[in-house]
């Protein structure tokens, strides 16, 4: 670990900023990164799967021979239901995620204050220094589990648009012919 | 006044000698004490003449001794009129004495102030200096020395004054070392072991890979009960182990404040106990949250494993949600398109509630939990201005305990919260994907499978 910082001294700061704001914030560190792995995941997965995933319910729906019948209908919803079934994935996790950071960040908060009244508790209101720590501990996770909700929220809100359009365009190009 | 004794009890001895001859002669006859009476009587005239000559030698020497005494008071007053004298002298002797001493002292008046204060400072800063492990007999010199400087009627001696460079000197010296030592280290268990411990400068004392602590009340080592971070205290061993060359290690740049406030942050339990009826209460409700949440999961894992399965194998309906609802329509395959829309609908309306159960009560836990959270926050202020009304705002520590107590239901609540909310939306998710599955795909898969049935 040592040599690690010495030839990526950047990881040192970020290791004195991860424990300047507590257990809290390491935390908030997974759960955004969870986040953002599962949002990478989602815009990868509209970029390659879903493309296949369309193109392979198009020619499905190409290949019948009947496409007005009850059977075509069910057949039709049920490939639609398919794809965005595969879309969603994840989203409703995205979003749980976005909601938690600020939840974890308020955490941070109580449990720094809680540091900052121990420490009075123990050695009186006359040694600001000593309650700084708390106060640093109280600050920093609900700033970082801010910064990273808003990360994340324009995110989910763009994957949820986009799933919704999909499904749209999907059902669009699955034509219902009348003969 | 000796002889005035021996001449009382002597008239004592003759009065009894004259009654007991009287006793005795009372059974001899009246003439016969008559003449006891006649030879006594001349006795007493005699014994009469014979005092009353010896008071009056008495009286001539008594007045001689008067005399004497008065010549001896006359003499003493005397004396003393001539002592007063020499007194007054003396008094005004000393005062010029003592204002010459007062001039000649002057500039070393002010030295000795100087040397007062200067070992009060070293008392303060060596006793709760750690080098007072090493060196403990200094303080006592110390305050004997200052004692000595604040009565300003003793000289210091050129010994004394260079102690006090040399313990000041070597004091600053030793703040710049590194170095090992035998003494007492009273471990965590309260041991009391001998160990070889190391001292960095003034900063921290360091044994086994474990920091110490030095209380100056009672002089004693201790064993902190609480050590810092491990990647602290790892380079500790490999500093104890180094004998030359430079070795990275942590130090307490507060000289052990720091790491003593370590010690006192209670632990997990202490502060789960903080957060007493209403942080139970939310615990509970947290097992609970979680043990549905494990519940459904493993249910719902285990219907969709068997749903996919069955969407595999759509001819022999199974019994699951989704193999369920294709036997309704495999039960009723002569029913006109209308009619087995309904039966199917039914079949499903049938079957999804059950993914749903008790999601509506993880997701209740994860709302009242930080809500229970706040009414501890709540009730636990009230306490706090009671301890207010009572104590008056005086004592921050008596205030900070009841905050504190107040803040852990908070945190508590949302410990609990944070995965119930998570575990909510993972189980609900896999519910919402099978009643997807259930509502927009089984009409498909029959529709499927009919196609194939009449292709074939």
């Amino acid at each position: 670990m040592d040599t690690l910082y010495y030839y990526l001294p950047f990881l040192e700061s970020v290791r004195d900023f991860m424990e300047l704001g507590g257990p809290v914030l390491n935390w908030i560190g997974l759960l955004t990164l969870a986040m953002w792995v599962l949002i990478i995941e989602r815009l990868i997965y509209f970029k390659v799967g879903h493309k296949k995933m369309v193109s392979a319910a198009q020619q499905l729906w190409e290949a019948r021979p009947d496409h007005q019948s009850w059977n075509a209908h069910q057949v039709r919803y049920r490939l639609i239901s398919v794809v965005s079934r595969n879309m969603d994935k994840y989203i409703a996790m995205i979003q749980t995620c976005v909601a938690l950071c600020p939840l974890l960040g308020l955490l941070g908060t109580v449990t720094g204050m809680v540091n900052v009244f121990e420490v009075m508790a123990v050695s009186g209101s006359g040694n600001p220094r000593s309650m700084a720590s708390g106060v640093s501990m109280s600050t920093i996770p609900t700033m970082a589990g801010m910064v990273a909700a808003l990360s994340g929220i324009a995110m989910s809100t763009y994957l949820q648009r986009k799933a919704a359009r999909e499904r749209e365009l999907l059902s669009d190009h699955l034509v219902i012919k009348h003969s | 006044m000796k002889t005035r004794t021996m001449k009382f009890l002597g008239a004592v001895a003759l009065s009894m000698g004259l009654s007991a001859p009287a006793i005795a002669a009372e059974a001899v006859n009246l003439d016969e004490l008559l003449r006891q009476v006649e030879t006594g009587r001349v006795k007493d005239a005699q014994e009469a003449q014979e005092r009353l000559a010896e008071f009056r030698a008495d009286r001539s020497s008594q007045q001689q001794k008067l005399a004497n005494m008065r010549a001896e008071k006359t003499r003493q007053e005397n004396l003393s009129a001539q002592l007063e004298t020499t007194f007054e002298a003396n008094d005004v002797e000393i005062f010029e004495l003592e204002a010459a001493l007062q001039e000649r002292l002057g500039d070393l008046k002010e030295l000795f102030g100087v040397l007062q204060q200067a070992s009060g400072d070293a008392i303060g800063q060596f006793s709760n200096s750690i080098t007072q492990v090493q060196y403990p007999d200094r303080t006592a010199w110390l305050t004997e020395f200052a004692a000595k400087m604040g009565q300003t009627t003793r000289m210091a001696s050129l010994d004394e004054i260079e102690r006090l460079w040399f313990e000041i000197q070597r004091e600053m010296t030793e703040t710049g070392k590194v170095v090992e030592f035998p003494t007492t280290v009273v471990t965590s268990t309260g041991e009391e072991v001998e160990k070889t411990v190391t001292r960095i400068g003034a900063f921290n004392l360091v044994a086994d890979g474990k920091y110490l602590e030095y209380l100056p009340e009672t002089g004693r080592v201790l064993e902190l009960q609480r050590q810092p971070q491990a990647r602290y205290t790892k380079r500790l061993g490999d500093f104890e182990g180094a004998s030359s060359g430079y070795t990275p290690v942590a130090i307490d740049p507060t000289r052990g404040q720091l790491l003593g406030l370590l010690v006192q942050s209670p632990s997990l339990s202490e502060r789960i106990a903080q957060g007493k009826e209403v942080g139970w209460v939310i615990i509970v409700l947290g097992i609970i949250g979680v043990a549905i949440a494990v519940w459904r999961w493993l249910v719902l894992t285990g219907i969709g494993s068997k749903v996919r399965a069955q969407i595999k194998n759509p001819q022999n309906p199974g019994n699951n949600p989704l193999g369920r609802v294709l036997k309704v329509y495999h039960d009723h395959k002569g029913d006109d398109v209308e009619a087995l829309e309904l039966r199917l609908g039914e079949a499903i309306l049938r079957e999804t509630p059950k993914f749903q159960s008790m999601l509506p009560m993880l997701k209740i836990i994860s709302v009242v939990a930080p809500l229970l959270g706040l009414l501890g926050t709540v009730t636990g202020m009230i306490v706090t201005f009671q301890a207010i009304t009572l104590y008056g705002a005086g004592d921050p520590k008596l205030m900070a305990g009841g905050i504190s107590t107040a803040l852990m239901t908070t945190v508590l609540g949302l410990v609990v919260a944070i995965p119930t909310v998570f575990l909510h939306t993972l189980v609900s998710g896999q519910a919402r994907k099978l009643t997807q599955i259930l509502q927009e795909e089984s009409a498909g898969l029959l529709a499927e499978q009919a196609e194939a049935q009449r292709g074939a």
